[in-house]
């Protein structure tokens, strides 16, 4: 009998999987790439002497707006699918163009238009635009430009739930609800042993995002762990909510290694636990998969909020965009209607003719019967 | 390019789009560079605006295969909402799926007025719809239906286990491809499972597919609601008439005759029912059909056939079966073996059908028969969120 899917066989189907997930040298050689084009483009209109920013200044400038679609969206108090959702079309888009040509303060707006829309959370354009102070034309003016930099590919595989369903199974098994489970850890598929062991485990370590103590007087009641487990889950969603939005963790790792690296972070100990359940200690692939959500929670941890530009710094860098602002970008609404206009303008010109060309065609035709009558060899035969 | 330390594979498209050393640049271009996702898109669109148009099937034998195009027009809606939620919602989800029983999108790339492009797999032999109703020339068999049946049910619960809800499966979404294979299609209304406590819409499946749950307004459901769906194709398939052909078709009619050949929902059959928003306290209450009034109406499937039927039309969506439930009944093991796709019996619309077919904005029916399939294409998006 074929083998059933397993959750990895569809991942490795998604176009996060196919298209967005890069190692780390070929995501750095990508925006590379992407910033030397930029230049040679700004070669052509800028002046010689032009400052332009630099691929580190870019990368920066692009963090802080996924700052700002992170706070705009939590002002329009959307679900946080729609937040990640939209901060990685941001970084998707920045993967294949500089904000040299295409300033991020224009395009971040379309970007969380967009993922409101393909994320299922209804606001008009009109609302939308009003409530951002912004004319609903210039949100629209990058939408295909959006769409073509992402690929035309619009799902963004998230951690969220993955998390909330480590944070259900934790709970379960604290209280001994487990169902049997194969090939784990001798007496991890005891229900009442592994309530157990929730109890003794030693607290979070030193630099842990949870601070979580056992009781004053050492016994560590059901109702503790769960408030150790509820702990974790807050303080890991904190840390996929921030962290992950602001750094690469989604080019370089799967939303389950992402969740359990923000998990690590939060409580060491209660995550190798957690892993004890789903992996023996002699899996073979068990050392891989451990140094993969360490590699991932050191970048986690690696953040920093202080590293995102202020409000000065912003402002320095986009002074120095608007003075090599390529012409051809520059007005992204004029452009958009024109394009528009052009592509109308071809397409329905082209059906025009051929309708036109039909009709004439089939007046012929019948105007030919007319006149001499019905053709000899279709009424011969 | 070196290994993503996230996986054993390299993270490397699946086939070979991502050369991005500089082409010659489309003239009509304004920019004198094109960027890297620009490259990528000119790459798509030479691949496939060479073929020749028939219809808006636009077929293409270069790579080796026939696709056909189907061209996004940007219309009037583009000013309220730019690209439409229909639009965005089909590219999102079949991109995404890679199924033998759903329609395959092969790329998408723009054109000129940035009008969009979906090149999907060429299916020239029509709907199962075209099949059902031409009673005067195709006969077909019960292991013919078993065949389809089971194309359409691994197709859905492959949309399950990928978190993703159709919401408008019926005859005239299942088109055939050139072997036989039913493919379903059309994700203009497919959306994310929610996650609990997020309201979706309940305005939503043409109406003669719709469950009873969400004509009673329920706002949080999931899989079961494409199950129903499905019993009703099924339903369709055998007896060769719409289940559920409410006339005049309107929600009060729906539920009346959902009562009528199924049963009046009531606490006692589906706890709970009552307290849903739109549920109204029946006059008269007609019990649940038994299983010898299913077998008048469907003998021909057989009794075990009658059996899932049953299951996959039960009121409760609770005790509804799931897609998975659906696929474990012993119906698909039991004789009659399910139709080799080669003895399926065709239609054959052709080329021209299948432009035809994409040429529909979804809902619509051929030759304009009574059907008010577009009720399901008028999703209150104002209301609630979707």
């Amino acid at each position: 009998m074929a083998q059933p899917l397993s959750e990895d066989d569809i991942y490795r189907t998604s176009t996060q999987y196919r298209l967005w997930s890069f190692s780390p040298e070929s995501l750095a050689s990508q925006r590379k790439k992407t910033h030397e084009l930029a230049v040679d483009r700004a070669q052509r209109y800028a002046d010689r002497d032009t400052h332009l920013l630099t691929e580190g200044e870019e990368l920066r400038l692009v963090q802080r707006y996924c700052e700002q679609i992170r706070t705009t969206s939590d002002h329009f108090k959307w679900p946080v699918n729609v937040k990640a959702t939209a901060v990685q079309y941001l970084r998707r888009f920045y993967l294949s163009n500089s904000c040299i040509t295409y300033p991020p303060k224009e395009i971040y707006k379309t970007v969380l238009f967009l993922a409101s829309k393909s994320e299922a959370t209804h606001v008009t354009l009109a609302d939308y635009a009003r409530r951002i102070s912004t004319d609903p034309e210039a949100i629209l003016a990058a939408e295909y430009k959006v769409m073509q930099a992402l690929r035309f590919t619009l799902d963004v595989r998230q951690p969220f739930r993955g998390l909330k369903g480590c944070l259900m199974e934790l709970l379960n098994m604290a209280e001994g609800m487990i169902g049997h489970m194969e090939g784990v850890e001798e007496g991890m598929s005891e229900g009442t042993v592994v309530a157990e062991r929730t109890k003794e485990l030693p607290s979070p370590g030193e630099g842990s995002h949870t601070k979580w103590t056992p009781p004053s007087n050492g016994k560590t009641q059901l109702k503790h762990v769960q408030d150790r487990i509820q702990a974790a889950y807050s303080a890991a969603r904190v840390l996929l909510d921030g962290p992950a939005s602001l750094t690469d963790v989604y080019f370089l790792y799967t939303p389950s290694q992402i969740l359990l690296a923000a998990l690590q972070l939060a409580d060491g100990p209660l995550t190798g636990f957690y892993l004890s359940s789903k992996l023996p200690t002699d899996a073979p692939v068990r050392p891989k998969i451990l140094a993969t959500i360490s590699a991932c929670a050191d970048m986690l941890a690696a953040f920093n909020q202080s590293q995102v530009l202020t409000k000065d710094e912003r402002a320095k860098l986009e002074e120095r965009l608007e003075k090599c602002r390529d012409p051809s970008t520059k007005d992204l609404v004029k452009a958009f209607a024109a394009m528009r206009q052009d592509g109308t303008g071809e397409d329905g010109a082209g059906e025009e003719k051929a309708k036109r060309r039909k009709v004439a065609r089939e007046k012929n035709e019948k105007e030919g019967q007319d006149l001499f009558g019905p053709s000899l060899t279709a009424s011969g035969t | 390019m070196a290994t993503s330390p996230a996986f054993d594979v390299p993270a490397e498209p699946p086939y070979k789009r991502q050369k991005t050393s500089s082409e010659p640049m489309n003239p009509s271009s304004p920019a004198p560079v094109a960027d890297l996702a620009e490259q990528l898109d000119n790459q798509e669109r030479k691949k496939y605006v060479k073929g020749k148009k028939i219809g808006s099937a636009h077929l293409v034998s270069d790579p080796q295969k026939l696709v056909a195009i189907k061209k996004i027009k940007v219309g009037a809606e583009v000013k309220a909402f730019g690209i439409s939620y229909d639009s965005l919602r089909e590219i999102k989800f079949l991109q995404e799926l890679d199924h033998p029983n759903i329609i395959k999108l092969h790329a998408v790339f723009s054109s000129k007025g940035q009008n969009l492009n979906l090149v999907l797999e060429h299916l020239p032999q029509g709907d199962l719809l075209k099949l059902v109703q031409d009673t005067a020339n195709i006969s077909y068999t019960p292991a013919d239906i078993k065949s389809w049946m089971l194309m359409l049910m691994r197709a859905t619960y492959f949309c399950h286990q990928n978190f993703i809800l159709h919401r408008d499966i019926k005859p005239n979404n299942l088109l055939i491809a050139a072997n036989g294979e039913i493919k379903l299609a059309d994700f203009g209304l497919a959306r994310s499972f929610a996650d609990p406590f997020q309201p979706m819409t309940y305005n939503t499946v043409t109406t003669w597919y719709r469950p009873p749950e969400l004509f009673f307004q329920a706002q949080y459901y999931g899989g079961r609601v494409d199950i129903w769906s499905c019993g009703c194709v099924f339903a369709e398939l055998i007896a060769r008439d719409v289940l559920f052909r409410a006339w005049p078709e309107n929600e009060i009619n729906m539920v009346k005759l959902i009562c009528e050949k199924v049963g009046t929902p009531t606490d006692d059959n589906w706890p709970g029912v009552s307290k849903l928003k739109g549920y109204v306290t029946p006059s008269e209450v007609i019990p649940i059909r038994s299983k010898d009034q299913w077998m008048m109406g469907f003998r021909a499937i057989g009794e075990t056939g009658v059996d899932l039927l049953m299951k996959m039309l039960t009121l409760d969506p609770r005790k509804r079966l799931s897609a998975e439930q659906v696929l474990r009944h012993s119906f698909w093991t039991e004789s009659p073996r399910p139709s080799r796709l080669e003895d399926l019996p065709k239609k054959g619309g052709g080329i021209e059908a299948m432009g035809e077919e994409l040429k529909k904005k979804g809902g619509e029916l051929p030759n304009g028969s009574a059907r008010g399939d577009k009720i399901a294409r008028k999703i209150d998006f104002g209301a609630m969120n979707g």
